[in-house]
């Protein structure tokens, strides 16, 4: 009443339990702190101290530049055409009665938990120019001698990280077309609007905002991803930053210049999201995000069917398609033959599980890593977010900056920060899982905050008052009120990490060691030796475990976990 | 039965602040209300009363212990409180029983089967007997309160706090809450704040209301007090209508403005004095169109409104640029655009002692 829910309440919580919340923020402070500081420090340090040479020589040099390049086609490209698919489908699936509205979602979701390296797997045994199965079908049904595809060039790549990038730009649109109250467009018609028109000069404008941000999700994941154009792009002879770094480190290593070479990327990242931030910030959404009054379905007449046809379409290159294959490939002797009796093997399972030395070794691995990352960053998540929300030490807003800020690090330039930290005293950390759990505690430490930040927003600070003036001291109704009601939420935090840690390729292609191997790093490693059976088992066993946490999470929640995220 | 002291209490966000050397004695078993539009840092107060802020400056005592102080702050757990807020702040995943008995678990010196026939007996109080099993999610808005209300006197609180309890309920609830709490305070004798915007709700439930301005209490008093007696523009305009006359001083009991003359019940005015009159819309009365004498004042209906039980005119002073809002009985009816006399009794012009702030309107 008398002070604005905003105001800031700092140092009133000043009591018993402070060390715990200064202890929470300075682990936060160490974790980020460390290696960013290395990194910085690495790229000007010489021989003889400080020196600028790194830069120089990476902005000198034609293939670090043409990378570079590559790197802002691609990402733009990404971008672009992720709104051009995730804005239609937002719109149809939250505005129109094009059926099966439920199971495109759910499509969109399984896109959007698909490691995209598994994709690029995928869609070399799809399009490949020579073995690729619908090159193979277009031959045979043409007998044309060049294939129809190629998915080692710069537009297969752009299509393969477009068709697991484009649910970015989906959330964000559908998020806001679902609070847009349909008075809004219906004021718009009784004023004498034809329904374009309504469209154009109503629900765009309101959308904008949310589509600019999409476009600039869409393009920073396109920015930091390794797999994808390590696998399209290294084979058709061109890198993009990520894999330029991350051949800076293959031998003899060059940290210093993968170093100079990062901060690009970083301040790339750096100043898109403080676009984004911007962009949302702006009146126009805040105007949105008012109570959704009745929301209209619009028909779509003779055209429900085509709608359909076109999300299926979309569909079938993200999720059809490349499961399928892997799922054949799993299942074949050789994937490229067709699918017959004879063909029919379930040797590839044998091989990946009981044959191939590193995979049993790998699973466990990552099992352990997103487990045990999982649970200490779902702690230290909670700690963090309850310590921010509830405005616990004097400098709280520092701790929200700290726990988001690594989603301005790519995972590579992560990797690369970690890698010149953790190889020297006084924490030799190289050459154990211990690197690889920093890496993936500070990677996923931003989706985890942001899930328990929500959480704890979502339970009113009276609750805990409540609880305090009747008697309870402030970690007894930590346990008694908070912690009942936060337990969801936060199990949704540990998903989250949980899928982000068992699909991480990024940070861990560049701190694994052979004793230290993670499953995408054997998925890659198999890619080397053509292993496709092996590639595509694996491939599902992945896919297996993010599923089942998919699930965890929308049992847990109640809701999908497209809506949970912003 | 202990009262509360706020003595000069002072609580800043950045620059501003939200609560300005604030003094106020809440004496034994009195029901004390804080009345104040949002903003005005009523409910700041109360939340520094219950600990959960810290004060800049200023203390808050409760009998002989001093809770609050700058840098020392008995922490809310402590102060043997209890409080009931805006949003009833009902603990979704416990059920009513487990609501109302949460503050029994901190009475050591209670054996549980005590507790639970302490909760069956405020259950029983606030008519919500047989409901214990129920989850909040599962009451109405109505029953929701009730609990909270429960939740807070079964500890038996020294002090309780009331936090706009009733602005979520509908209209007729919440006529109806007013009694319950008034009767309630009347069976318990907690000494109680509450705090509260709206001013009807504030003259029926407590024995002295404390009206809240800018952070500073601008006037403590009865309901009668505050109401025939405001000291400030701000008070006569908060509590009931009123009309407000800025006039100068003719003589120790008269005043003028324009062509308007009034005579004044209080006289010792110092002649070429600006005065502010207070005149409540009831003491107007409309005349015979005959009538003359002093304090009798022609004008003109410039607008009038039926509200069923009297009639609300705006009548337009001759001579001068004062409209004045005037209550009177359904009948004789008078027309907009009619010309009328009224007669103000000289009792019912109330000059205030600190008018404060000119607003940029005339009458209210």
């Amino acid at each position: 009443m008398a002070v604005p829910a905003v105001a800031p309440r700092r140092l009133e919580g000043l009591d018993r339990a402070l060390p715990v919340w200064v202890a929470a923020a300075l682990a936060l402070v160490f974790l980020m702190g460390l290696p960013l500081g290395w990194l910085a420090w690495m790229s000007v340090s010489g021989e003889s101290g400080f020196t600028f040479r790194h830069y120089e020589k990476v902005v000198a040099d034609p293939a670090l530049r043409r990378a570079l390049w590559n790197t802002v086609v691609m990402a733009f490209w990404v971008g672009l055409a992720s709104v051009a698919v995730g804005a239609p489908l937002a719109w149809l699936t939250a505005r129109t009665d094009v059926p099966g509205r439920g199971l495109i979602r759910a499509l969109v979701l399984a896109s959007f938990v698909t490691p995209p390296f598994l994709g690029a797997f995928a869609w070399v045994m799809l399009a490949g120019p020579n073995a690729g199965l619908l090159n193979r079908l277009w031959r045979s049904a043409t007998g044309a001698e060049a294939p129809l595809l190629n998915i080692f060039s710069m537009p297969g790549l752009i299509f393969v990280v477009t068709i697991y990038t484009f649910p970015y730009v989906y959330i964000m649109v559908a998020n806001t077309l679902a609070l847009i109250a349909s008075d809004l467009e219906e004021a718009g018609a009784i004023l004498g609007a034809g329904r374009l028109w309504v469209a154009l000069t109503i629900t765009l404008p309101m959308v904008l905002p949310a589509l600019a941000s999409g476009f600039i999700l869409a393009l920073l994941q396109a920015l930091a991803l390794f797999g994808s154009p390590a696998i399209l792009a290294l084979p058709a002879g061109f890198h993009t930053v990520t894999t330029q770094i991350w051949s800076l480190f293959q031998f003899p290593p060059k940290v210093e210049m993968a170093a100079a070479f990062s901060l690009p990327l970083f301040l790339a990242t750096a100043l898109l999201l403080a676009a984004q931030k911007r962009l949302l910030g702006r009146r126009g959404y805040a105007a949105v995000g008012g109570k959704g009054g009745a929301r209209r379905v619009i028909a779509l007449g003779r055209w429900r069917l085509p709608a359909l046809a076109a999300c299926l379409a979309v569909m079938a290159c993200a999720i059809f398609l490349p499961y399928g294959i892997l799922a054949k490939a799993a299942f074949s002797r050789a994937w490229a033959q067709p699918l017959t009796w004879s063909n029919l093997t379930l040797k590839n399972f044998t091989f990946t599980f009981f044959e191939y030395s590193a995979t049993q070794a790998a699973i466990v691995n990552t099992l352990e890593l997103g487990v045990l990352t999982a649970t200490v960053g779902a702690g230290l998540v909670a700690l963090l977010a309850y310590v921010t929300s509830r405005r616990l030490v004097i400098g709280h807003q520092v701790i929200a900056f700290f726990a988001l800020a690594p989603v301005v690090i790519p995972g590579v330039v992560l990797a690369v920060a970690l890698f010149i930290a953790y190889t020297r005293p006084p924490f030799l950390l190289y050459g154990t899982l211990w690197i690889l759990f920093i890496a993936y505690l500070t990677k996923e430490m931003p989706v985890g905050y942001a899930q328990a930040d929500a959480t704890f927003r979502g339970i009113p600070t009276e609750l805990e008052d409540a609880g305090r003036i009747l008697g309870a001291g402030r970690f007894r109704v930590l346990r008694d009120v908070t912690a009942p009601l936060a337990r969801s939420g936060i199990i949704a935090a540990w998903c989250f990490v949980f899928i982000g840690v068992i699909r991480e390729l990024s940070a861990s292609i560049i701190l694994f060691t052979p004793s230290t191997k993670v499953m995408s790093v054997v998925l890659f490693d198999l890619k080397e030796e053509g292993q496709f059976g092996a590639i595509a088992v694996l491939g599902l066993v992945m896919l297996a475990l993010t599923f089942a946490t998919v699930a965890l999470v929308q049992a847990v929640l109640g809701r999908d976990v497209l809506g949970a995220r912003d | 039965m202990p009262g509360v002291s706020l003595r000069a209490l002072t609580k800043r966000y950045g620059d501003t602040a939200a609560v300005e050397r604030l003094s106020l004695d809440v004496r034994p078993g009195e029901l004390v209300a804080l009345l104040g539009p949002s903003g005005c840092g009523k409910t700041t107060t109360l939340r520094l009363v219950a600990g959960f802020l810290q004060p800049e400056a200023g203390e808050i005592w409760v009998g002989d212990r001093r809770l609050s102080a700058p840098g020392a702050v008995t922490p809310p757990e402590r102060r043997r409180m209890a409080m009931i807020f805006q949003s009833y702040a009902l603990w979704p995943h416990m059920t009513v029983a487990q609501n109302v008995g949460y503050g029994l678990r901190f009475q050591r010196a209670l054996a549980r089967a005590e507790r639970a026939k302490r909760v069956a007996e405020m259950l029983r109080v606030v008519q919500l007997a047989g409901y214990e099993g129920r989850y909040p999610g599962e009451l109405s808005g109505g029953q929701q309160q009730r609990v909270a209300v429960a939740r807070a006197l079964v500890v038996e609180p020294e002090i309780l706090l009331l936090d706009e309890p009733l602005s979520n309920l509908d209209a007729n609830l919440r006529e109806e809450m007013r009694v319950e709490i008034r009767r309630l305070h009347e069976a318990f004798g907690i000494t109680t704040l509450y705090v509260t915007h709206d001013q009807a709700e504030a003259m029926v439930i407590s024995d002295r209301i404390a009206v809240i301005q800018g952070g500073r209490v601008a006037q403590v008093g009865t309901a009668d007090e505050l109401f025939d007696t405001p000291r400030s523009r701000f008070v006569a305009e908060f509590i009931g209508k009123t009309n407000l006359v800025d006039a100068v001083a003719v003589a120790p009991d008269t005043v003028e403005r324009g062509g308007l003359r009034l005579r004044v019940g209080a006289a010792g005015l110092a002649p070429g004095a600006r005065v502010t009159l207070s005149i409540r819309p009831h003491l107007i009365a409309p005349v015979a169109v005959t009538e003359t004498g002093s304090n009798v004042l022609g004008g003109t209906v410039r607008r009038a409104s039926f509200l069923g039980d009297a009639m609300d005119y705006e009548i337009e002073i001759a001579a001068s640029d004062v409209v004045l809002r005037v209550t009177a009985p359904p009948a004789p009816r008078l027309r907009a655009g009619e010309a009328v006399r009224v007669r103000i009794e000289p009792d019912a012009c109330l000059p205030l002692v600190d008018p404060g702030a000119a607003p940029s309107s005339e009458a209210t």
